[in-house]
């Protein structure tokens, strides 16, 4: 099968798509590679936009990844526009068509925005980030809406430039992440730290721009970033099919059809998605393999791994979140460092290592 | 083949570990020990594994 497999398109260059273009040749694809990316950057690592790099003082190449060794056409600053399964073509804006045996989706999720309005900033990409981090430098006042771990993250960068910041929340930030103990740790840590909290049930952004809140507020700021999720990008994909818009849907390996695979933010394993760095590596991983290789190739065993620096917190979590109750500690104690487990029903368990340095494969352990 | 590490990059997440325990493992302080520095053939894909999984670049090959 394989030796009839002679041309594999990769659409997309984050992490997902690096991954796949690596793992096909990992496997012995030794064909025509061609990988799509619409930013004109190489892949980057996009955890670090909202953490090091987003820092004044901090590494401006703290996002950079090693360069890529799979060899590959890399078509980059150009976007997919139309996919024919039929056919076997990937249609570019450029007006390039792409054939292939074997194509991967890989084209991620790009900010939900809140309005049309040019000063809503968002942060996704590289290009987000270098111009959010040169707004900070003028030191505005912010106003972060959106209270997820981006969103925390953002208003801890922006603290730490030196703004003031007021963080617009749907209840405790936080809590639909990790839950309400851990909501509550990295609440006090921000407003110790000078963060103000806004509870809101919504908000909207007005012309000018201000954040409306549905209890009839506003908080003004010189600099309003919005943080409210992410929007998988497959409109590309409207006239192939494979989707009635929103994620895709994909197996077991990662495949939407014999012929296709998807990976990374965009990819529906049942309804879950996961948008994570290190489950769009391991999704990468299955999905080239299943390309090449069929059912032969392992599924995907979920292995989700969580981590969040804000606010002179880290953390490192597995296992599912958010978590409900008290934690036992398995090192150290409340309102310190440590590591804390919580116990589920099925006898599998969530760890978590807050401001304690401890590799994975421990922290797997201790959640098994 | 050579794995290097930069040092001050790592933030012990230890994904590497996990891609390649055979050639690195945190030790007790969560700091990364390399196994060895010179990679063979045999060595090669899970030496690339682990400098692609790591989320803030501090290992690279030369």
């Amino acid at each position: 099968m394989t030796a009839r497999i002679r041309r594999v398109v990769v659409v997309g260059n984050g992490i997902a798509g690096l991954t796949a273009a690596d793992s096909l040749r990992d496997a012995g694809f030794d064909g025509e590679l061609t990988i799509v990316g619409d930013e004109p950057h190489p892949a980057y690592s996009r955890p670090a936009l909202s953490k090091a790099l987003l820092l004044g003082g901090g590494d401006l190449s703290a996002h950079e990844l090693p360069p890529a060794t799979h060899g590959a056409e890399e078509l980059l600053g150009v976007r997919a526009s139309g996919l024919d399964v039929e056919r076997r073509l990937v249609r570019l804006a450029d007006g390039t068509a792409l054939p292939y045996d074997r194509l991967v989706i890989a084209t991620g999720s790009r900010a939900r925005r809140l309005s049309e309005l040019p000063g809503e900033f968002t942060l996704r990409g590289l290009d987000d980030a270098l111009a959010l981090r040169d707004r900070l430098a003028g030191r505005p006042d912010v106003a972060v809406v959106g209270g997820g771990p981006l969103g925390m993250e953002i208003a801890s960068a922006c603290l730490a430039s030196g703004c003031r910041v007021t963080l617009v929340s749907q209840g405790p930030p936080l809590i639909e992440h990790l839950g309400p103990y851990l909501s509550e740790v990295f609440a006090e840590a921000a407003r110790e730290r000078g963060l103000t909290i806004v509870e809101t049930a919504a908000a909207r952004l007005e012309p000018g721009v201000r954040v409306r809140l549905a209890e009839g507020g506003v908080v003004e700021a010189g600099l309003v970033v919005s943080a409210v999720g992410d929007v998988p990008n497959t409109e590309w994909l409207a006239g192939s099919g494979l989707t009635g818009g929103g994620a895709l849907r994909v197996c077991s390996r990662g495949l939407v059809r014999p012929d296709i695979a998807a990976a990374g933010d965009l990819a529906a394993y049942g309804k879950r998605r996961v948008p994570l760095w290190n489950s769009a590596i391991e999704q990468a991983r299955v999905a080239a393999a299943a390309l090449l290789r069929g059912d032969e190739a392992p599924p995907l065993r979920f292995r989700p791994y969580f981590w969040t620096e804000q606010f002179g917190l880290s953390l490192k979590a597995v296992g599912e979140l958010p978590v409900r109750g008290e934690p036992e500690y398995v090192e150290g104690g409340p309102a310190g460092a440590g590591l804390m487990r919580w116990s589920h029903g099925d006898g599998s368990g969530t760890a978590v290592a807050l401001n304690h340095r401890i590799p994975i494969p421990r922290l797997r352990r201790a959640a098994a | 083949m050579k794995i290097v590490l930069d040092r001050p990059r790592c933030e012990g997440h230890g994904l590497c570990e996990e891609a390649a325990p055979e050639l690195m493992h945190l030790d007790d302080d969560g700091e990364l020990v390399l196994v060895r520095e010179e990679i063979g053939e045999a060595d090669a894909a899970a030496a690339r594994a682990a400098v692609r999984v790591c989320p803030v670049a501090a290992l690279r090959l030369t």
